[in-house]
């Protein structure tokens, strides 16, 4: 068994681990790394349970080998306090900023965005992602981007609600 | 199997060696990885080297090119979706692109990839013969332009051969001054491939009398299949009425679809009818 090395940034840190066979992100994280929030659900991307950011977008992290995220900078629901107190030095382009993720957190809590909390990692990070890149999204933006981060306890009106929340927020319309 | 390695050469002629054999002929492309990475987690692929070509610039990009488009085969189709010059130009490449998976599936795969995995019932390859489009192939032998339809050969096979590397898509500029209208069909869930996908590109004169078509189905046979006898049956008419039940007769005719978790052989030939009947309907009520 040849065992490869890969070296990425996980939340900010340089990391270094060995990985085996066909091993991919989600299990590098969680298993190498024991980063447990990231979960693994499908395994073909289209569950959103394993949602991580990647280099400045969102993207399924069982769909990436590690010998792929090699050098790349990923960050999981366990950097998340990191960002929102704003200990983050040399952040990555287009990282969400501590305020809002305080926003997203907040209204996640508020408005009952989480039931059994399994999707809440990946719906978080989506959520986060989107708003950033765009603060006031329509309701149809919402949708499209979040489609793909399924909720089994089906617990989406809070979820929408937390968006709305967050984005108003983190940036209030100018004609109330 | 062991873990592969990762090589991102830097420019085309350097990842054409790498296929060509320096590598040991064990490469395989990695081109955003939403089809192969699938395989590889289930054991059913397992290359000794991983061939990304997000570092080959000569491969990225969108730009407009004699009135139509030349699309890099690295691009994502989230930047597809997002291009103004493809939604200028062909918005409903643009749309259709915007449809495939979900967002972080958009955000990693690219064209180039989306073409070579050969699923019969992706969403572009509909689109794209509809508009035309013609995809270029280059080895260390030579370059090869073939339109989109002669590219697929079967469910998850293409022409290209292992040294070749699809290195971009050309969109022609006919096709933007056609009106162009994709629709699937996925009943269990958006995210899903459709059971059946429906592409027709229409020249219609001043008085709605189509004077050139092109038709292509998804989902319903071992490829996309463009489906001349329908495009003849609109020809030379306004669409409307019999002209356009006559067409969706043809489709059902021709396509080839099998049974699936996505629905029965003959459900399949039935709704690849309805949705051709509903696009051309869309495609009358635009004018």
């Amino acid at each position: 068994m040849s065992a490869r090395t890969v070296e990425l940034f996980v939340n900010g840190r340089r990391v270094q681990a060995p990985v085996e066979g066909a091993e991919f992100l989600a299990e590098f994280l969680r298993e190498r790394l024991g980063l447990a929030g990231t979960k693994v659900g499908c395994g073909i991307g289209a569950c959103g349970l394993c949602t991580v950011w990647m280099d400045g977008q969102v993207v399924s992290s069982c769909l990436v080998p590690a010998v792929v995220a090699a050098g790349r900078h990923v960050w999981t629901v366990e950097g998340l306090t990191d960002l929102a107190e704003g200990r983050v030095t040399d952040a990555p382009p287009g990282l969400p900023s501590p305020q809002l993720v305080q926003a997203v957190q907040r209204a996640f809590v508020q408005c009952e965005g989480l039931q059994c909390g399994i999707c809440t990692p990946g719906q978080v990070w989506a959520v986060c992602a989107l708003l950033s890149e765009e603060p006031r999204p329509s309701e149809e933006r919402v949708r499209e981007f979040l489609a793909g981060n399924l909720c089994r306890c089906t617990g989406y009106q809070g979820i929408l609600r937390a968006v709305r929340q967050a984005s108003e927020e983190w940036a209030p319309s100018e004609d109330p | 199997m062991k873990t592969p390695e990762y090589v991102t050469p830097t420019t085309l002629r350097e990842a054409l060696e790498l296929l060509s054999g320096a590598g040991g002929g064990e490469a395989v492309v990695w081109a955003g990885g939403t089809g192969l990475g699938p395989l590889l987690r289930r054991g059913l692929a397992s290359p000794a080297v991983l061939l990304g070509l997000e570092k080959v610039g000569e491969l990225g990009g969108v730009q407009p090119a004699d009135g139509g488009l030349r699309l890099g085969a690295t691009v994502r189709l989230r930047d597809l979706q997002r291009s103004p010059v493809v939604a200028a130009r062909v918005p409903a490449l643009a749309d259709a692109a915007g449809r495939v998976g979900n967002v972080r599936v958009r955000s990693l795969a690219t064209l180039g990839g989306h073409l070579c995995h050969a699923d019969p019932a992706q969403d572009l390859p509909p689109v794209l013969v509809a508009l035309g489009a013609r995809v270029c192939l280059v080895s260390l032998r030579g370059t090869r332009v073939l339109p989109l339809e002669e590219f697929f050969v079967g469910p998850l096979q293409t022409v290209l051969s292992p040294e070749e590397l699809l290195t971009e898509v050309w969109v022609p500029g006919e096709s933007a001054s056609r009106n162009t209208v994709y629709a699937r069909f996925a009943p269990r869930s958006p995210e899903d491939y459709p059971t059946v996908g429906v592409a027709v590109s229409v020249r219609l004169d001043p008085d709605g009398v189509c004077q050139e078509a092109r038709v292509a189905v998804g989902g319903a046979g071992p490829t996309v299949l463009r489906i001349t006898a329908a495009e003849q049956a609109l020809v030379g008419g306004v669409l409307a009425g019999q002209r356009i039940r006559d067409a969706a007769r043809e489709v059902e005719a021709a396509v080839d679809p099998w049974d699936d978790s996505r629905g029965s052989a003959e459900y399949k030939r039935a709704m690849a009818r309805v949705w051709t009947e509903r696009v051309l309907q869309k495609l009358a009520d635009e004018v």
